[in-house]
């Protein structure tokens, strides 16, 4: 199996993209990515293409790929659309890197792109549910955010977490999302201000939520021993692994975890040898506050029912023992669905690199890093682990 | 616009309308909802239908804020707000998702006592979908015992 | 052996709106003799609370559902014009698939009409258990003073031959056309009514008179043979109205009042009331339940009660624990329930 190296990334700015078109979107980060490689790539060098996109408001659900490569010139390569809800474009990096770890390819594109904001309000609820039970769950009146809120209450219930801890991540990651010029939300927040925000299934209130997000990212990985051909700073792709869970949280033996997360890491760091201790820089799937809070504990950064203390001796923030979303994370970069993997995948890149844009996010020294990315409330989870 | 469709619904009424779960013959695991595979020995098997009595507590909640709710449910937000949803862990070991109904705030909290009951879940051209939510158990006030449950019915 | 009231039950929803909603809302409380009155929860209809009052009685009556051959349903406020909800009901229930089922509909009646229906179907042999349930929940114009006394509630009867704890021993029923004094024609969502009172009160009055009539003449009784009496309870005024006209008493009667508390349970009202007494009457004593269907019609049953009624005290709510669970609403809540607004 050869060895995979990310040779270059890009991504818009996730927000309300309304005047660009998914194509558009797309092209943007791909074409970012194509800069990034710093000593120059063919565009026909791409073999291999995974774009991730969960399908939001329909559009072009069938052959999205190849309207995709039309687009940016890459028509002739193998194109893949890929669909696990939220985890997206996370697993269309896997699927890139298979391709190149696999020997059938020396260099492929993965991304993803979303537009959320050009469906109306109403309809989006739909849209929305989709990635989860939908017989059940759904027709109990549950809403992605409600799935949530049962594990946040479970969570409480069980490990004392109380409602500050869940504000404590919004605050974190508002305040790293603010020096991120890419961010949907670029504003710092208080604890105050998110207690007191309107309930949105209690209790997670509106800013306990990811925003709804346009953007699209892009990632070109090739084999490791070809990497500096294209660049000095090559990343590689360490460790990575992937696993599912109950679709329906009820089913679930346990709602203060995802087993789907934890299965995924312990199949990364075994990859790629290391230890959770080991990471210096993630980015984790936050599209709610809890999720961020459950993800310490399922990744083994803190042990189980411990993800609030953690977070309360400032650990994970940037300068603390493991800074978790210096991008903001999904809760102030955005999160738009088929997006945000690779998005995760372009800011650990640059944060091993020592390239990010704003230097009071760049963590320091950082050498290994980890991505977590999580589809609808925990069917589908991929994590990545990138060294320099 | 998806939807869960008449037939499907069909299918799932004796679950939804009086809470049968499939017993697996191999190795004696309901499942809830009915699956080919059983979840437990994950073998295809055989199942006997097995009436769930109804009684559970609340193993989670939450409440799900008026104009978010899917939009099977628009109709009963503009009527009643905002409504709890909650895992109820049944006396039977496994747990399902439902509404809470006919409660009082003070109602909802994890290992309350509750019961199924026969409910409106919602309408979708024009068709009545019924289905099961639970409600808070009370102690009646001229019983010394309460409400019964429902499996005392349906041996 | 013989064929009677095996057990029964009641369900009425814990929503209750009172007179001063009514009074701030419009003025008065058009509806006599009542203080407060039941009202479904938006989760409920008249399908829900008939399961709900039906599994009552299964349990009172210790009859598992599989044992029934037949369900009827009555109602004037099924939610469908043309659908079986009997056969909703017999599903949520788990009966068997091969029962008899049948929906009563068009009048306040129906609830005794199916009850004696059940009592033929087990007499003439077709089948050994049958249940009757009576779930209403009418509906009127809010700005139609018609409305005023409109409750909901249900009651269930299983009627079948084991040791009954009270046999129904005979009938005695009337017709009179009459028109205009409580209808719904054909699409319409409301009751309405010419809205001539006492050309309204006559009606009921003699008609109901003639179904007693028919029925004392028939089992050679008075009056006061009976220990209750279950009386059109439309509003709280109504029942002293015909008692005075059909030779009744207050202490017959009152016993059986469930409308000062619930309202107008169209064809339910009779059911529960006879529930209600049911609940406190002794083996020996003698009730007679009448009924009347705009239209109009009217029922008179005697129900003898037997021993078996104090053994069958299990555990199944009252109805005076479901008069007691109550939890008050305001009238924009009511209007917004009853999808009025």
């Amino acid at each position: 199996m050869q060895k995979v190296a990310i040779i270059g990334v890009g991504q818009t700015r996730f927000g309300n993209l309304i005047d660009k078109k998914a194509e558009e979107l797309f092209a943007e980060a791909f074409l970012e990515a194509l800069n990034d490689v710093d000593k120059g790539i063919d565009i026909s060098e791409i073999q291999e293409v995974y774009i991730g996109n969960s399908g939001v408001g329909g559009g072009q659900l069938g052959n999205f790929s190849s309207l995709m490569t039309d687009y940016l010139g890459l028509t002739g390569a193998s194109a893949l659309r890929i669909e696990n809800a939220c985890a997206s474009s996370g697993f269309a990096m896997r699927a890139a890197v298979l391709a190149v770890s696999s020997g059938v390819c020396d260099v492929a594109l993965a991304g993803g792109e979303e537009k959320m904001n050009d469906t109306p309000r109403n309809r989006l609820r739909y849209w929305l549910g989709i990635s989860g039970d939908m017989e059940w769950e759904r027709l109990s009146g549950m809403t992605f955010a409600g799935v949530f809120a049962l594990m946040a209450i479970r969570h409480m219930h069980e490990y004392g977490t109380k409602r500050e801890h869940l504000a404590m991540v919004s605050v974190k990651n508002h305040k790293n999302g603010a020096y991120n010029p890419k961010a949907h939300l670029q504003r710092e927040t208080t604890l105050e201000r998110v207690l007191a925000s309107p309930m949105i299934a209690y209790p997670l209130t509106l800013f306990d939520c990811c925003p709804i997000s346009d953007g699209a990212s892009a990632t070109i990985v090739c084999r490791a021993d070809l990497a500096k051909k294209y660049t000095d700073t090559p990343v590689y792709v360490a460790g990575h692994g992937a696993s599912t869970d109950r679709l329906s949280v009820f089913q679930r033996n346990d709602v203060t975890s995802i087993s789907s997360s934890v299965i995924a890491a312990k199949r990364a760091y075994k990859m790629a040898s290391v230890k959770p201790e080991d990471i210096d820089v993630a980015e984790v799937h936050d599209c709610f506050t809890i999720a961020e809070i459950i993800a310490y504990e399922d990744l083994g950064f803190c042990p189980k029912g411990k993800g609030g203390k953690l977070l309360e001796e400032g650990q994970t923030e940037i300068g603390g023992k493991i800074p978790v979303n210096p991008s903001g994370g999904l809760k102030s970069k955005g999160h738009p669905v088929g997006a945000t993997g690779t998005g995760q995948i372009y800011e650990i890149a640059n944060q091993l690199r020592g390239s990010v844009e704003k230097k009071n996010r760049q963590v320091s020294d950082a050498e290994i890093g980890l991505t977590h990315n999580t589809g609808g409330s925990g069917g589908t989870t991929v994590v990545h682990i990138l060294k320099r | 616009m998806a939807h869960v469709s008449i037939p499907s619904y069909w299918k799932t009424l004796p679950q939804r309308y009086c809470l049968i779960g499939m017993k697996c013959k191999n190795c004696g695991t309901i499942n809830f909802p009915a699956r080919e595979i059983c979840i437990s020995c994950k073998r295809k098997s055989e199942f006997a239908p097995e009436k769930l009595s109804g009684r559970g507590k609340i193993y989670s909640y939450t409440i799900i804020a008026a104009g978010s709710a899917p939009p099977e449910f628009s109709e009963q937000e503009k009527l009643a707000g905002s409504f709890p949803v909650a895992i109820i862990l049944l006396e039977e070991g496994l747990k399902i998702v439902a509404q809470i109904t006919d409660y009082e705030p003070e109602d909802l909290k994890i290992e309350a006592e509750v019961e199924a009951v026969f409910r409106k879940l919602y309408e979708e051209d024009k068709v009545i979908r019924y289905g099961l939510k639970f409600r808070p158990v009370k102690k009646r006030k001229s019983l010394s015992c309460e409400v019964p449950n429902w499996s005392k019915t349906n041996l | 052996m013989s064929i009677g009231i095996l057990g029964y039950g009641v369900y009425i929803p814990r929503y209750r709106i009172g007179k001063a909603e009514y009074v701030k809302a419009w003025g008065q409380f058009a509806a006599a003799g009542i203080e407060e009155k039941a009202v479904p929860g938006f989760d409920e209809d008249s399908v829900t609370m008939a399961v709900e009052a039906s599994m009552n009685a299964l349990n009172h009556a210790k009859v598992d559902a599989s044992k029934l051959n037949a369900i009827y349903f009555a109602s004037t406020s099924s939610p469908y014009a043309e659908k079986l909800v009997s056969s909703t009901i017999a599903m949520a229930l788990k009966a068997p698939s091969q029962v008899s089922v049948a929906d009563f509909t068009s009048s306040t009646m129906a609830g005794t009409s199916a009850l004696l229906m059940s009592l033929d179907f087990v007499a003439s042999g077709r089948g050994n258990f049958a249940l009757v349930v009576a779930s209403d929940c009418p509906h009127a114009d809010p700005s139609d003073f018609l409305e005023h006394p409109l409750g909901a509630g249900a009651a269930a009867f299983v009627v079948g031959e084991g040791t009954p704890m009270a046999t129904i021993e005979d009938s005695g029923s009337a017709t009179i056309e009459a028109l205009g004094e409580r209808f719904r024609k054909k699409g319409e969502k409301s009751i309405e009514t010419l809205g001539i009172p006492a050309y309204t009160e006559t009606i009921i009055v003699n008609t109901v008179k003639s179904s007693v009539k028919a029925l004392l003449d028939k089992m050679g009784r008075k009056p006061s043979d009976f220990n209750f009496v279950v009386l059109p309870q439309f509003d709280g005024r109504l029942p002293s109205r015909i008692a005075r006209k059909t030779g009744f008493e207050e202490t017959q009667f009152i016993p059986s009042m469930i409308v000062t508390q619930v309202g107008d349970a169209g064809a339910a009202s009779p059911l529960i009331g006879l529930a209600k007494v049911l609940d406190e009457a002794k083996p020996g004593q003698k009730v007679l339940t009448t009924s009347y269907g705009a239209g109009a019609g009217s029922d008179a049953v005697s129900i003898d009660v037997n021993e078996e009624i104090i053994k069958r005290k299990v555990a199944v709510p009252s109805t005076k624990d479901y008069l007691s669970d109550k939890k008050y609403i305001d009238y924009i809540h009511y209007l917004k329930i009853r999808k009025m607004i």
